[in-house]
């Protein structure tokens, strides 16, 4: 009987206005909108072969250590064409830095060419299926009962011995073979569309991950069928029960979402960056300072100049040569102190940034608590977890990338790279001079030593152009090859296997399932009272 | 007639259930968008004056230390959260909201990590805007789609219009009583709102938020008549009311949700700019040009005797250099500008679209506020490298060789930090808010004639039987 209910409920559903309806939404919604997802993860990829380019080019075409910093490059998220989560806040790029751990990463592609389209936002395949299942599962749910008391076929059909709750299940089954094939749908229509698109290819537990989805999407749509049906339920006329599923709807898939960030914001502070930013620099004003402090305590080089020079825009990044064998011995030893100092001050800088790290995933965590108020931020968490692209992932790709600096750093110290001279000049130690063999080959003899070379720039208006007088090669830095790299640690990227982050999703999902139990039980205690005359 | 008409569609909404559902949905999100404002905005505020002492006790330890410094050394401006963001926020928490400047130019902007936290989904703020936006729109559509079709169905129509009652009045009377309805809510939590934010003192509520309140008034009103002009056409154009309904969400749906979120792709697709890296590139690609062009010795290193000809030689190649960058970053600025524009262009078919970018006038926030910050910018900058060359010129230590980059060879004497300029944000004139209003006001008033003479002549056409 229940299966007779079903599909009497099933073939109405099908020629029915609001089937049609819903059916051409998803038509032209799902394809536009995967459309659009498909060609923001192509622009990403573009731009992570550019960065993964200029990431392998400035490790490979480096003369010094000291300007050795990899940087890791995440490829996009292939499931972000399905569910953004957090992929579209977050950068891609994170480079290795000795003064700091990273913290966040940069380079958001969505803002690359133009950081004014990031006041725009983007909808993605499974905001599209929190909204519109969610609408259509009312749609189809809310005059479940109200619709045939107001026609009279429900007295009726309960005049007969026909029990109530297979009327009721035989609608849920109902509206369940009416919806499911539209979520079939979405998905197959989304499938075909990807494996359309030549730049995109899943693996085997992305496709899993998929299947998992399209169970998830299942299960949400069965929470707001029980919704729709428990306020049928509990009304009498039709038109009450649309307004009530309605502004329902409007609660739980709009404002909840907004209300639950905006509450977290308001009620759990976080430090401004930019403050934070002041104190990181308070951090490396003292680190500076020692530096400062201990070069006082070396001794002074015979000649000050540097003959080569170019210091980097950051982290100790120096490159050098031609200079005096003293001046070089100086700068050796300064390194030698100040970057086993760089790291432990990174140290004391991540303990800052930790807590204010700490202090967002406080403010997430309200968030996501109030949130749990709507079915449809549940199904966006669960989403996000199997598509890879919630903040758990995002954490466990920045721990990876902490791992990799202390690999690196490890690398650096266990061959005792910062004592080296290659940590800042590429020249041959043996091919040091000192200042007076320097100055007496560049000024072609014209000046013996450092004490002539002064007193003629004296006479010149303290032009050095005679120390250019004549060049020895192969003392400027650019002479020199490249490094040898290959012993370096490099980052390995492996994608997520299948199961990191399920635990998170089944909490949820076992939420889920128990609100849809919860609401059916409601229903059902309703529809046992429910006044048919 | 059309009076009693207006009355009689009047209590008809004000007794149902639907005024009230949404009344209460409206009164409590003013009351608590409000309330977490405050809270918001009181701390966003402490860290921003944090922020801002900061930043003046470093220019002013770098004025009294060295002018030319203070001159090269590349700053940011960071714009304060606004007052009157309980209005609307504009998104300013995803704008670009960070200037970078030095004495010598205006380098460019970008988004600053400050705004938002990047774990958060991207969210709106709950302010009158929001609530408008999301509720009311949906609230106005709820009371116009079975305006006609629902009393169609239950035949009241027919009798009605068995009167002398001209269909336009009948019309226009279903039509001003939704506005009407609607317009009660919103006053009324306007107004319970502005009473929350003058009671709290956290937040002056001066003459000029006043203002901006009516102005906002103004375009919700538009608003709201262009949302029920929507509702009431769907409900012409559909003969039973589900349909009308369905017809009804659809409109919202792609008005609310579809058009604005995929502005993004309209605008890389059909308004694409150059990538970064290219311009990257062209950059590079200039600035090497312009050094292996340069004058022989002006790669010379920085150190040494500032009258050094070799100086003056690299500070023109540097200022070459700068210039030449910034042309292109300046073209690539406006191709950005474009860009936004002709983006906005096509999301005005979205109602919703519409009003946001009205109230960024009226409150004077988000673009309007950023175009305006960047004009003044550059104006500043071209103040304050006046002050310091007139700083400089005062010193007879100084070869007066400017260098971007360096203070070599220009003075390096303290400066009272009483005497720097410090470029102070200016609210948006009235006069500026209106010019970015006009062209969105006479959109939605075509908008709302164009829909409710398509809904009037569908409805000359109506079948009531």
């Amino acid at each position: 009987m229940i299966w007779k209910i079903a599909r009497k409920e099933f073939l109405l559903n099908l020629v029915s206005a609001r089937f049609i309806i819903g059916f051409l939404l998803c038509l032209f919604l799902i394809p536009f909108t995967v459309t659009v997802n498909i060609d923001d993860y192509d622009s990403r990829m573009r731009v992570y072969r550019v960065d993964k380019a200029n990431a392998e080019n400035s490790f490979k075409y480096v003369r010094v250590y000291s300007y050795l910093r990899p940087e890791v490059v995440k490829p996009p998220e292939p499931l972000s064409i399905f569910c953004q989560g957090i992929s579209g806040n977050v950068g891609s790029r994170v480079k290795i830095w000795l003064g700091e751990k990273p913290l966040f990463a940069t380079g958001k592609a969505a803002i690359r060419d133009n950081p004014l389209l990031n006041s725009f936002f983007s909808i993605d395949f499974v905001g599209i299926i929190a909204i519109v299942m969610s609408l259509l599962a009312l749609i189809f749910t809310y005059d479940a009962c109200t619709r045939e008391k107001e026609e009279g076929t429900l007295k009726l059909q309960l005049s007969n011995s026909l029990s109530r709750h297979k009327i009721l299940l035989g609608k849920v089954l109902g509206v369940y073979l009416t919806i499911l094939p539209i979520v079939l749908f979405c998905y197959i229509l989304s499938t075909i569309l990807i494996l359309h698109s030549p730049n995109i290819s899943f693996s085997a537990g992305e496709w899993g991950r998929i299947i998992l989805l399209f169970f998830a999407s299942l299960l949400y749509f069965t929470v707001f069928i029980f919704i729709g049906l428990l306020i049928s339920t509990r009304l009498k006329s039709s038109i009450t029960s649309i307004i009530v599923c309605l502004f329902f709807w409007v609660f739980f898939v709009f404002i909840v979402p907004n209300l639950a960030v905006y509450m977290a914001e308001s009620w759990k502070k976080v430090q401004s960056y930019d403050n934070l930013q002041y104190v990181l620099q308070d951090l490396g004003k003292e680190f500076n300072s020692k530096c400062d402090e201990y070069v006082k305590t070396l001794e002074a080089p015979d000649w000050g100049m540097n003959m080569f020079h170019e210091p980097g825009r950051r982290d100790g990044a120096r490159i050098m040569s031609g200079s005096s064998k003293s001046m070089l011995e100086l700068w050796r030893k300064l390194y030698e102190f100040s970057e086993p100092l760089r790291i432990d001050y990174a140290d004391k800088k991540w303990n800052l940034q930790k807590a204010y790290l700490d202090s967002l995933d406080q403010q997430r965590n309200f968030a996501e608590m109030i949130s749990l108020i709507s079915p449809s931020e549940v199904f966006r968490l669960i989403s996000a977890s199997l598509c890879c692209t919630d903040v758990a992932s995002h954490c466990r790709f920045m721990d990876r990338t902490r791992r990799y600096r202390d690999e690196f750093i490890d690398f650096l110290r266990d061959r005792k790279i910062f004592s080296s001279f290659l940590y800042i000049t590429p020249q041959p130690p043996e091919t040091f001079m000192t200042a007076d063999e320097i100055i007496r080959i560049r000024t072609g003899g014209e000046c013996k030593n450092l004490k002539e070379l002064n007193e003629w720039m004296d006479a010149h208006d303290g032009s050095w152009k005679i120390i250019r007088k004549v060049q020895i090669p192969g003392t400027h830095y650019n002479e020199y090859p490249f490094l040898n790299l290959s012993d370096v640690p490099v980052f390995r990227w492996q994608s997520e296997n299948i199961f990191a982050g399920l635990k998170q999703v089944f909490i949820k999902v076992a939420a889920l399932i128990l609100i849809s139990i919860f609401l059916f039980y409601l229903s059902f205690l309703s529809f046992l009272r429910y006044d048919v005359r | 007639m059309l009076k009693t008409i207006i009355i009689k569609e009047l209590q008809n909404n004000l007794y149902s259930l639907r005024f009230h559902i949404s009344f209460l949905l409206c009164i409590v999100i003013f009351v608590v968008g409000t309330i977490a404002f405050l809270k918001n905005q009181d701390a966003k505020m402490q860290e921003y004056s944090k922020y801002r002492a900061e930043f003046k006790n470093q220019l002013r330890q770098t004025a009294e230390s060295n002018a030319s410094r203070l001159a090269a050394n590349e700053r940011a401006f960071i714009w304060r959260p606004r007052a009157n963001a309980f209005i609307s926020d504009c998104k300013e928490n995803y704008f670009p909201n960070r200037f970078n400047y030095s004495a010598y130019n205006v380098f460019g902007f970008e988004v600053g990590r400050g705004g938002t936290n990047p774990f958060l989904n991207t969210f709106q703020e709950l302010n009158w805007s929001f609530i408008v936006s999301v509720v009311l729109s949906f609230t106005v559509l709820l009371f116009t789609f079975d305006t006609i079709s629902g009393e169609k169905e239950t035949g009241a129509l027919a009798l009605v219009l068995s009167n002398s009652i001209p269909r336009a009045t009948v019309l226009l009377g279903k039509y001003i009583s939704a506005i009407i309805t609607t317009m009660v809510m919103a006053v009324f939590g306007i107004v319970l709102s502005i009473l929350i934010v003058i009671f709290s003192r956290k937040v002056d509520f001066t003459f000029t938020t006043l203002i901006e309140t009516l102005g906002f008034l103004l375009i919700i009103f538009l608003f709201v008549s262009c949302m029920a002009a929507i509702g009431t056409l769907s409900s012409v154009i559909a003969h039973k009311s589900n349909i009308s309904l369905l017809l009804s969400l659809t409109f919202w749906l792609v008005f609310v949700v579809i058009v604005p979120n995929t502005a993004i792709f309209w605008a890389n697709k059909v308004f694409s700019i150059e990538h970064a890296d290219t311009i990257g590139r062209k950059i590079n690609t200039a600035d090497q040009e312009l050094r292996r062009n340069a004058p022989a010795g002006s790669d010379t290193s920085s150190s040494g005797f500032p009258f050094l000809p070799e100086h003056k030689l690299r500070a023109e190649l540097t200022m070459k250099r700068m210039n030449s960058e910034m042309a292109i970053r300046n073209s690539y600025f406006q191709d950005m500008f474009r860009q936004l524009e002709r983006t906005r262009l096509v999301s005005l078919i979205s109602p919703i679209a519409l009003f946001d970018y009205m109230n960024e006038a009226v409150v004077g926030g988000g673009y309007a506020r950023f175009k305006k910050i960047w004009t003044d910018l550059h104006g500043y900058q071209v103040q304050f490298l006046q002050f310091f060359k007139t700083i400089d010129a005062a010193d007879p230590d100084s070869p007066h060789w400017y260098n971007p980059w360096e203070d070599l060879s220009t003075t390096k004497k303290a400066v009272a930090f009483e005497q720097v300029p410090v470029f102070e944000e200016k609210p948006l004139s009235f006069a500026e808010r209106f010019s970015f209003l006009r062209n969105y006001l006479v959109v939605m008033i075509f908008y709302i004639a164009a829909v409710f003479s398509l809904t009037f002549v569908s409805f000359l056409g109506y079948d009531v039987r």
